[in-house]
């Protein structure tokens, strides 16, 4: 395959963070440490060793048990944490989103967040202005538009950041925690949405818990633990490994 | 430095946001909104007018109008410091999910702020004519002092929300810092005030030179010396470098501390 076919790749990634026990806050744990000389840290891969490639057009998802590493390899691909070792390459606009609504402000109508939002993600004001109404029709929230965002519903919410979100129309989209959004057919239409993207040979990775979701939608699955890659493969495939490895010890054995 | 020029313009539409965006929540659910951007400061230039012509008299012509012409950039420094040591930090749920050049924050807190001073001269502008002070043609100076400032105060800016984002300590520093600083500065008072043979102490205030600018063409309707103003940029261009240098080496390991 051409290396235009895989927007993104990763090569031997590493993320350590470092645990700092106790880590001086202020200046006065820093000047107690720094006369006893010492500090007690312990070093944490939270991911080790990952490489892998998505295909253009591929829906993946990550799966595995909270803390396992599948939001830290979502944060790294989308730029916001810089590997420790290892070689990142995306190719195509991506949308650096990990989290939906993260950015809104709870005092900003609707409208205002929309803006705000797009810019953060690196669009420009005339783009956005473009897609508002689009957004907001999709979005279904009336006359809400105006109001601050804190008066709104969760679902209203959701749906406001998933339609900015996708309307925004990059070629990658990462989303960690995505398709409970909104009530049945607003789930039906964001499912449409995320196939017209498949069709349109984006390239979508996220992260969920929903194994249901995760079967009907990705075309790819990846059981992550303690930082590392254990399952890779069709969803069919791999959710069972993922299902069998959590279920309680006395019906394991 | 020319990377700040390019992200800056760059960003200049999220900058911008996001300082619209601060001035909103500022003036929120208050009846008069915006206008207390003007209220505020005629306030309190309504306030120090009475008490410097009725109770304090100094015998300085206009004191008001003295003491305004520097308060009100000084009082643009000092908030855009305060609101820029938290700007980095305040924005930790954002920096940990998107993608976002750090410099934004910092920025958008300098230039809120500037639109609190230019708004603030309407006021100022008005009490001079007010007070029958002379309306001197030097306003037209105050660009340039005002470039320095906020050159100044950018470099300012960046070296404390970075030194913040690693110790929390240091904006309550900085508060004590700012009001030490208030007082060393000829704000309150003039630098004639000071004995000829300490004066050199106050001279080594970097930010003495640009205050200086602001309170000769708004008070005196004079401009500064060349020498003055020469050191009023040297001083911003150097906090501006210093603290541009230390933003962008530490700016990819902020989101593992907010």
């Amino acid at each position: 395959m051409s290396s235009d076919s895989i927007p993104i790749r990763l090569e031997n990634i590493t993320q350590r963070f470092r645990v700092i026990q106790e880590r001086p806050d202020t200046l006065r744990e820093l000047f107690a440490k720094f006369f006893r000389h010492q500090s007690q840290y312990h070093d944490f891969d939270a991911v080790k060793n990952v490489s892998l490639e998505v295909p253009k057009g591929q829906v993946l998802g990550l799966i595995g048990r909270n803390g396992s590493g599948k939001s830290t390899l979502l944060k790294i691909v989308a730029g916001v944490y810089r590997p420790t070792t290892g070689k990142v390459e995306v190719r195509g606009s991506l949308a650096p989103l990990i989290e939906l609504g993260a950015g809104f402000h709870h005092e900003l109508t609707g409208r205002e967040n929309i803006l705000l939002n797009g810019l953060l993600m690196g669009y420009s004001k005339r783009e956005m202005q473009d897609r508002e109404q689009r957004i907001v029709d999709f979005a279904e929230i009336g006359d809400f538009i105006d109001a601050p965002v804190k008066q709104y519903s969760s679902g209203m919410y959701m749906r406001l950041a998933f339609s900015v979100a996708t309307e925004i129309d990059p070629d990658i989209l990462l989303i960690d925690e995505i398709l409970a959004v909104g009530d049945a057919p607003f789930q039906q239409k964001c499912f449409d949405r995320l196939q017209s993207f498949r069709r349109a040979g984006k390239t979508i990775m996220f992260v969920s818990h929903g194994m249901a979701q995760v079967a009907r939608y990705c075309d790819r699955a990846m059981l992550i633990d303690q930082g590392a890659i254990v399952a890779d493969g069709r969803p069919d495939e791999v959710i069972p490994i993922y299902e069998s490895s959590t279920a309680p010890l006395a019906v394991a054995r | 430095m020319i990377d700040l020029v390019r992200e800056t313009y760059r960003y200049r539409e999220l900058i911008w946001a996001l300082a619209l965006k601060e001035l909103k929540i500022r003036y929120k659910r208050s009846v008069l909104g915006f206008l207390w951007a003007l209220l505020n400061p005629a306030l309190l230039m309504l306030v120090l007018t009475l008490v410097f012509s009725t109770v304090l008299r100094f015998p300085i012509p206009h004191y008001a109008i003295f003491l305004l012409s520097v308060l009100l950039p000084w009082t643009f420094f000092s908030q855009s410091l305060s609101y820029a040591v938290e700007s980095v930090v305040g924005n930790g749920d954002l920096i940990k999910k998107i993608r976002v050049a750090k410099l934004v924050f910092p920025m958008a807190a300098i230039v809120s702020n500037l639109i609190n001073l230019g708004l603030s001269l309407i006021p100022l502008a008005v009490l001079v004519l007010l007070m029958r002070h002379p309306f001197y043609w030097t306003w037209l100076y105050l660009p340039v002092p005002l470039l320095a400032l906020t050159i100044f105060t950018m470099g300012m800016s960046f070296f404390f929300a970075v030194a913040n984002v690693y110790y929390r300590d240091v904006s309550h520093i900085l508060q004590i810092v700012l009001s030490a600083w208030f007082y060393v500065t000829p704000i309150i008072y003039s630098l004639d005030f000071i004995p000829a043979k300490y004066q050199w102490i106050f001279k080594l205030n970097p930010i003495i030179y640009v205050i200086n600018g602001f309170r000769l063409s708004v008070y005196y309707g004079m401009l500064p010396k060349a020498p003055s103003i020469i050191a009023s940029f040297a001083c911003a261009f150097i906090s501006l470098f210093i603290g541009f240098a230390i933003f962008r080496k530490y700016q990819d390991t902020f989101v593992f501390y907010v």
